[in-house]
Formats: structure tokens, C-alpha cells, sequence
């Protein structure tokens, strides 16, 4: 059965007629300077198409009516498949999921001594299972990274983790087309074959234009993807004032040309292939010139504009949440993940993602992608809103308890304790005397034992075997095409 | 320094302070009608004016986008006015040494590249801006050609963070690697990891950087 997410958007910061702007200035930019685009590939569909293309400057510019019609071939819902159907999720409107990670990250923060350092495939392998066992993570990115691999080949090894791991939905990156066609022939042989997998795409491919404006080669894995008819999350990062304007409206304007760009490339090369939507617009602190994931203005700017423009499109959507600038699962973490998961299910992204990622994406911590799972459960009951009918507004109960009474034992109340109120699963809500007793133990310790306990007890339902062998064999023959000496 | 000199370079200094591109140019071309030497111009009115820069920045009073604010400006009057005029007078421009700089194969972004370059020009090297995805090999010929002392190497992505690695076992190939020092730099890139791959500098921004590149080449501060 499909999981339909909690319906949300109750936080408008964007009006219509303000996304219409958004979209007309994005339009006007795609038609006077376009995209550049190194990729022959790229630019012969555009060509084709009829698009305004520079071959020897390089350079695409698109016309309105070419994105007009590519927004209305674009699917306006997507079902997002696991291996296993029960962790299918409904993509549209304003459901929102969270998901665990986002792309690789340099260190992981080991979960036995604490101290940051390089991770393994075996790290990929963990997080995932990890992920796969966290039930408010929907879908499932890494917060790891296969280091340990040969780097030409990291995603797809990274790939192989992942499916191998999880039977939620991936979202995962593969730069350029080899490596695109090779991850899509390891999901279709999980599913049994290419058509299969149109009818339930288990992955979808996250791939970044380079801002400002310009497409890159590894940008071919969208037409791989467009023709296997599999989901195309494209999700560039402008920063504010670097790679793009230094307003949030500006980049939210140039973000969305980008994203449009990819938009129409992917209808232009299979008309209705599914598309999820971004419009990004990200921070960098002007002292470090880090991108600043934990910044107020990276929250708004990555969920407010992506669910506005998603929403006067009609296009499922992909944000941020879950992820902070701390080094640490400290109190900076947990202050940063509440707000940006808050405002990004607030305003009803569909996918939330990087949950688990600290120092802005550079440190990958499972202890922190436990306290994330928490986090994104007390928002999901904040997003889901209060009941007020009869039966809640409890008028008779009220009267029948009358003045000096109590509620404890009422059938109302024994009916509604269970559903009402969601229940702390990792937080501590003991009394001091009981914490005491129990170790006076910190929330970082909890979730690292949590996470031990998971690794320990949680086996997904392991691919067959022979499918497994195959996985491995495409890996190989991807190595030995993707690794060859300079 | 005569009034009329001094009050030049201090319009000079001005200039830069205030990202005033056009004044910066009028300025300078205003010294070198005063008949100013341009080496001197250089070291006394630009470098001044972008140490003061620096300054500014580690005290967090100037944001990244001052430094390239100011950092460009010079750049384009030191290319445009006084290199030529330093050629015309056949005079020289002592440098603190040469480096070649550029984004590692792969990898596109070069925002952080071109600040790090802007402040090592800024503090007297040299620069040799080999651009972005620039290969391994490319870092090794210029070397070679130019006699660089610094490779400054920056990369964003994971993938493309092995990268720096392959060009510190290029220099060691090349028999490049006793006379030129390795810079990394980059968002995922940390001191640990230029230790990693045998390495010799890294700094956490540009302002380090300068500092950094002077320590290894053993120049006073």
C-alpha cells in the first residue's frame, strides 16, 4: 500500500502572484542568457527541439514556449517505490517525508570513539541499514561515503550499498551517463527489467546544474534517467551573494531557471518523464564562506521557495531538513534540525532530506540521524494539526466529569490517549531522579546506543542471491570502464 | 615622500578600501603621471591597501565578498596599467615566488580558487591561474615552465578530492617534488588531509592562505 504523507503547506511566505513573478524573471532569464553547456549531448536536444543554441559559445537559450510545455508534460504526482511496496510514498502536493542523508560526505563521526574521520563502503552499508530501520525516515540518501573504493566509481559502489541495504526508496547521485546507465541496469535487475522499473522506479537520480547557469557533462545521467522514464530530482546550490545573487528572491529567480532548464531537457528527450522540482536558494556566511546549512535563510530559502514554485507548478518537490552546521549532535544541532525540518514540512516540501549531516554536509553522524528521526516525528504530529469536532471538543465529557473530577479513567480519554499525543521514542521525559538513577545519561549517548542496537537487530530482507551476484558483476564492469589509467 | 606623493598613494589605498574600481584606476594612472615607479606603486599602494584588507577580514569586519571586491579591482589595474608599464620600463617586480594555481580535474568551482589566488597576488607572489578543471598534468608542465615554487590545488567534490592526491604522485613522477611546495584547499579539505596525501599546506581561507604559502617558502611575515 502507498504511504501518503501528511498533507502540508500551512507556512506561505510566497504568494501566487509573487511565484508568477519568480517564474516570468527565471523565463526571461533562460531566454536572453541561457545555460552554458560543455555536454554535445545536451545542446543537440535543445538544437533539435528548437531551442536558440550557440554551439561554438556553447551556450543554450531557451525559449518560453519550451518550458511552458515541459511543465505541463512533467508528471504532477509520483510514486516513489521501495523494493518492498509497503515503503512506496505518494509524491504531490504538499505530503511531506523525511529522509535519511543526502550525497557523501568527506567523515563520518565514528560511532565508537566519537572522533571524525574517513568513511568505508562498510559505512554506507551501516548508515543505510541504519536508515532503512528509522521509521520516519521515508526515503534514503548516505551519510557516509565509500571511501574506501576507487573514487572514479564511488556512486555506483555507493549504489550497491544502498540497494543492498534498504527496501525504502533511494535518491542517489551517479555523475554522467556511464554511470547513470549502469545504476538504472542495477535497479531494473531488482525489479525485473527496464519496463518494471518505469512502473515502479525504486530510485531517483539527484543531480546538480553548476551555478550559476551552466549545465556540465555529468549532467547526461538526466537523459539516461528521462529515458528510462525514472525520476530526475536536479538540485543545483547558488549561494547567496557567491554563485548567485546576494537576495534570496535573486537566487530563488536564477535557481529556478537552472532547474527549469533541466526541467525541459528531460521532457524534450522523453515527454512525460517524471520530474521531481527544486528551487534552492542556499547561504554562504560571508566570514567562512561555508555554505551554511544551519542558517535561518538557508531554511526558508531552500523549502519556502522549492514547495511555492512547486506548488504554482503542480510538480512534487524536493528541500532540505535535518541538517546542521554543528560539528557535533549537540544543542546548536538539535536547535538548527528543528527549525530547518520544521520549515521545510511547514510548507510541504515532498522530500526533506539530509538528515543526519553536520558541519554543513562535511560530517556524516548516525547519532545524530537517530535524534532526526525523533525530531521529524514531533514535527510530522505538529504538521498534522489539531482535530476539533464533537468528539474532540469533548463537551459531554466535561459535563459528565463536572467540577473536582478527573479524566484518567474516562473512555474518551482511554480512547483518545493513543492517538492524540505522539509519544517521545528517543527523548527523555523521566523524571530527574529517574535519569539520575539511570546514568544521568546525555541524549548523544542514547542515540548512540540506539544506533548500536539498530546495527545489531535491524537485517533488511536481503536481495536474492542471484540478483545480489548481478549487482555486483555490473559493479565490476562499471570499475573496469570508469577506472582506467590517465 | 613629498606631500603631493603621498597624498597619491593614500587615494590609491583609498580606492581599494572602497571598491572603487574606476577611482582605482584613475588613481593609479594619476601616480604614474606623477612619474611614481610602478613596482613601487604595486608594493606601496596596492599590497598595502589589500593587507589592510586582510586585516580587516581576520577581525571579521570585512565579509569574503569584500576581499574579492577589493582583490579584483587591483588585480585588473596591476594586468592592465602597471605590468605593461613595468615591460615599457623595462624595470622588474621582485616577487615573493611563483604559483600555480588551479581547480583539480573534475571539478568546477573555482569561487574559492580565485580568492585564494587574488590574496596570494595581493600579498606579492606571482600567480599562474591555470583555471578549473584543470589536469594533472597541466599543474606539472606550467610548474615545470615557469619554475614555480607553489602548487595551490583546490577541489569542492569528493569524487574529485582524490584529485589532489594524483598530483602530489605526479610531482613525485615528474622529479618535481623536492623543489615545489603542495597547497590543497577546498570545502571538503582539511589539514588531515593534505597530511594524508603527503601534502605540504593547507589553510581554512584565504587570508590563512597567504600566511601559510610565506611559512613554507620560508618567508618572514
Amino acid at each position: 500500500m502507498v504511504q501518503r504523507g501528511i498533507r502540508s503547506g500551512h507556512l506561505r511566505l510566497v504568494t501566487r502572484k509573487q511565484a508568477r513573478d519568480i517564474h516570468m524573471s527565471s523565463i526571461e532569464v533562460l531566454e536572453s542568457v541561457g545555460m552554458d553547456c560543455p555536454s554535445g549531448k545536451i545542446m543537440k536536444v535543445f538544437d533539435d527541439a528548437g531551442a536558440d543554441v550557440d554551439f561554438k559559445e556553447k551556450r543554450v537559450r531557451i525559449p518560453q514556449h519550451l518550458v511552458e510545455e515541459s511543465l505541463k508534460k512533467a508528471p504532477k504526482e509520483i510514486v516513489f517505490c521501495g523494493r518492498n511496496p509497503k515503503h512506496d510514498i505518494l509524491l504531490e502536493d504538499s505530503r511531506v517525508y523525511f529522509g535519511m542523508g543526502g550525497t557523501p560526505v568527506p567523515y563520518v563521526r565514528d560511532i565508537d570513539s566519537g572522533e571524525m574521520r574517513r568513511p568505508t563502503k562498510k559505512d554506507v552499508d551501516e548508515a543505510t541499514r541504519l536508515g532503512d530501520a528509522l521509521p520516519n525516515m521515508k526515503f534514503i540518501m548516505t551519510i557516509a561515503g565509500a571511501y574506501d573504493v576507487p573514487y572514479q566509481a564511488e556512486y555506483v559502489h555507493e549504489f550497491e550499498s544502498l540497494f543492498n541495504n534498504t527496501e525504502k526508496p533511494i535518491l542517489y547521485s551517479c555523475p554522467g551517463a556511464f554511470a547513470a546507465k549502469k545504476v538504472l541496469e542495477m535497479a531494473a535487475a531488482i525489479v525485473g527489467g527496464a519496463d518494471q522499473l518505469k512502473r515502479r522506479p525504486i530510485i531517483a537520480l539527484y543531480t546538480e546544474t553548476v551555478s550559476p547557469l551552466a549545465f556540465s557533462d555529468v549532467n547526461e545521467n538526466m537523459i539516461e534517467f528521462a529515458k528510462a522514464g525514472v525520476p530526475v530530482a536536479n538540485g543545483p546550490m547558488p549561494m547567496c551573494g557567491a554563485s548567485g545573487p546576494m537576495t534570496l528572491a535573486g537566487t530563488a529567480v536564477q535557481s529556478n531557471a537552472e532547474n527549469l532548464a533541466a526541467l525541459t531537457l528531460c521532457q524534450l528527450v522523453s515527454p512525460h518523464a517524471p520530474n521531481i522540482y527544486t528551487d534552492w536558494v542556499c547561504i554562504m556566511d560571508p566570514r567562512t564562506g561555508r555554505c551554511a546549512y544551519g542558517a535561518p535563510e538557508f531554511a526558508m530559502g531552500t523549502s519556502v521557495f522549492s514547495a511555492a514554485m512547486g506548488r504554482y507548478y503542480g510538480l512534487p518537490t524536493y528541500g532540505f531538513g535535518g541538517c546542521s552546521d554543528s560539528k557535533l549532535p549537540d544543542a546548536q544541532a538539535g536547535a538548527e534540525v528543528m527549525m530547518n525540518g520544521m520549515v521545510a514540512a511547514l510548507s510541504g516540501v515532498n522530500l526533506i532530506h539530509d538528515c543526519g549531516y553536520l558541519a554543513g554536509g562535511s560530517i556524516g553522524s548516525m547519532e545524530m540521524a537517530v535524534i532526526c528521526n525523533e525530531i521529524a516525528g514531533m514535527i510530522t504530529r505538529i504538521v498534522s494539526g489539531v482535530r476539533i469536532d464533537d468528539e474532540t471538543l469533548a463537551v459531554d465529557v466535561i459535563k459528565n466529569v463536572g467540577p473536582g473530577g478527573h479524566f484518567m479513567s474516562q473512555k474518551h480519554t482511554l480512547e483518545h490517549v493513543r492517538t492524540e499525543l505522539r509519544l517521545a521514542a528517543l527523548f527523555d521525559r523521566t523524571s530527574e531522579v529517574t535519569w539520575m538513577k539511570a546514568g544521568k545519561r546525555d541524549i548523544r549517548d542514547v542515540a548512540r546506543s540506539k544506533c548500536k542496537e539498530i546495527l545489531r537487530e535491524h537485517r533488511p530482507e536481503p536481495l536474492p542471491e542471484d540478483v545480489r551476484l548481478r549487482l555486483g558483476e555490473i559493479v565490476k564492469e562499471a570499475e573496469k570502464e570508469l577506472v582506467r589509467p590517465s | 615622500m613629498l606631500m603631493s606623493q603621498e597624498a597619491a598613494y593614500q587615494d590609491i589605498v583609498d580606492a581599494v578600501l572602497n571598491f572603487d574600481s574606476e577611482k582605482l584606476s584613475r588613481t593609479v594612472k594619476n601616480a604614474l603621471d606623477l612619474d611614481e615607479d610602478p613596482v613601487k606603486i604595486i608594493e606601496q599602494g596596492l599590497t598595502k591597501a589589500l593587507r589592510i584588507v586582510g586585516k580587516k577580514f581576520e577581525d571579521g569586519e570585512f565579509f569574503i565578498m569584500d576581499l574579492v571586491a577589493a582583490a579584483e579591482p587591483v588585480q585588473k589595474v596591476t594586468k592592465e596599467v602597471l605590468e605593461p608599464e613595468i615591460l615599457r620600463r623595462k624595470a622588474k617586480r621582485t616577487t615573493l615566488g611563483r604559483i600555480v594555481l588551479g581547480t583539480v580535474a573534475g571539478d568546477i568551482h573555482d569561487i574559492g580558487k580565485n580568492i585564494v589566488g587574488a590574496m596570494w597576488f595581493a600579498a606579492g607572489f606571482e600567480i599562474f591561474d591555470l583555471g578549473k578543471d584543470v589536469s594533472t598534468g597541466q599543474f606539472v608542465d606550467k610548474t615545470k615552465e615557469v619554475n614555480a615554487s607553489i602548487i595551490g590545488a583546490s577541489a569542492l567534490l569528493s569524487t574529485s578530492l582524490p584529485m589532489q592526491s594524483e598530483i602530489v604522485k605526479a610531482t613525485v613522477v615528474a622529479g618535481l617534488r623536492d623543489r615545489v611546495k603542495l597547497m590543497f584547499g577546498g570545502a571538503p579539505v582539511t589539514e588531515e588531509w593534505t597530511k594524508e596525501i603527503g601534502g605540504d599546506g593547507y589553510a581554512e581561507d584565504a587570508v590563512q592562505a597567504v600566511k601559510v604559502a610565506k611559512e613554507l617558502l620560508g618567508i618572514e611575515a
